[in-house]
């Protein structure tokens, strides 16, 4: 694969809880992801435990995709954590998508917290077989 | 000899947390998988929670036994198909594959009592805390 096509996700690399949060807001983690390319497009998988449908946004601003989402745990309200691998209440993260994604036709399935994005390539870059007319 | 000692400063610190500050683009071979699954223990003044985040598995896959005071969940994790003959993994940070973690129990867990549920991901088991741990008086028989 050439280095041309394996830039048409790039991972901003700036961990989200340092780039987007604000002040007011919670340490947000970034959820891991695998990135899986074809000829027809792109397809995202990313860990989202404890975050249902109604809890992630998905946005798109320009070039910009935007995945985050609350996790909820329903803890007891009184319960105390004695040990913790996961620490923050919110996933986060951003990719900016290649121009020859069609970030209009983004299909997600969201199945026991895991996430998946298929982006399609655009209508005039996939791959395309000219036929020869006979003169 | 300078080299060395001016290279010294950044191998120390290239275990990860400096990404913290330092973030820089890693291929996706040195991309670190963190461990699957990720656990959290909570107490409340009757219950003991354990929260075993398994995101992508399916309920009855989930393989969860007590034995003593261990509480073990495994199963395994595998990648969906996605036309591979096709295409092409560009980035890959999620655990794939057989995966088991086993947590000890505090003392005072009656694990007879363990409940599990399963919802986003996330498998939840509680389990009641044991009236014995209460403090008992003795009484002292005189002769």
């Amino acid at each position: 694969m050439s280095e041309e096509k394996k830039m048409n996700v790039n991972k901003q690399d700036l961990p989200a809880d340092v780039r987007t949060s604000s002040a007011a807001e919670v340490m947000s983690m970034r959820p891991l992801t695998d990135i899986h390319e074809t000829k027809q497009g792109v397809t995202l998988t990313m860990d989202l435990p404890g975050v249902s449908k109604e809890s992630l946004d998905i946005d798109v601003d320009k070039n910009v995709l935007t995945i985050k989402g609350a996790v909820n745990l329903h803890t007891p309200v009184e319960l105390s954590p004695s040990y913790m691998e996961l620490h923050s209440g919110v996933f986060e993260r951003r990719f900016t998508l290649g121009d020859e994604l069609d970030s209009a036709k983004i299909e997600a399935t969201l199945n026991n917290g895991e996430l998946t994005l298929h982006i399609p390539h655009l209508e005039q870059h996939k791959p395309r077989k000219i036929e020869i007319k006979a003169a | 000899m300078i080299s060395n000692m001016l290279r010294f400063p950044i191998t120390m610190f290239d275990d990860g947390l400096d990404d913290w500050f330092f973030p820089r683009e890693r291929s996706v071979r040195q991309q670190t998988r963190s461990a699957y699954p990720l656990v959290n223990v909570g107490s409340t003044e009757n219950n003991v929670d354990v929260y075993i985040f398994v995101p992508g598995m399916e309920a009855d896959a989930l393989d969860v036994v007590i034995e003593k005071n261990l509480l073990s969940v495994a199963g395994e994790r595998t990648q969906a198909d996605l036309h591979q003959d096709e295409g092409d993994y560009t980035r890959q940070e999620r655990y794939e594959g057989q995966f088991k973690r086993v947590i000890t129990l505090p003392d005072e867990v009656d694990t007879e009592s363990a409940e599990a549920a399963y919802r986003d991901g996330v498998l939840h088991v509680n389990l009641a805390k044991r009236a014995a741990v209460k403090p008992r008086q003795i009484n002292v028989a005189v002769h």
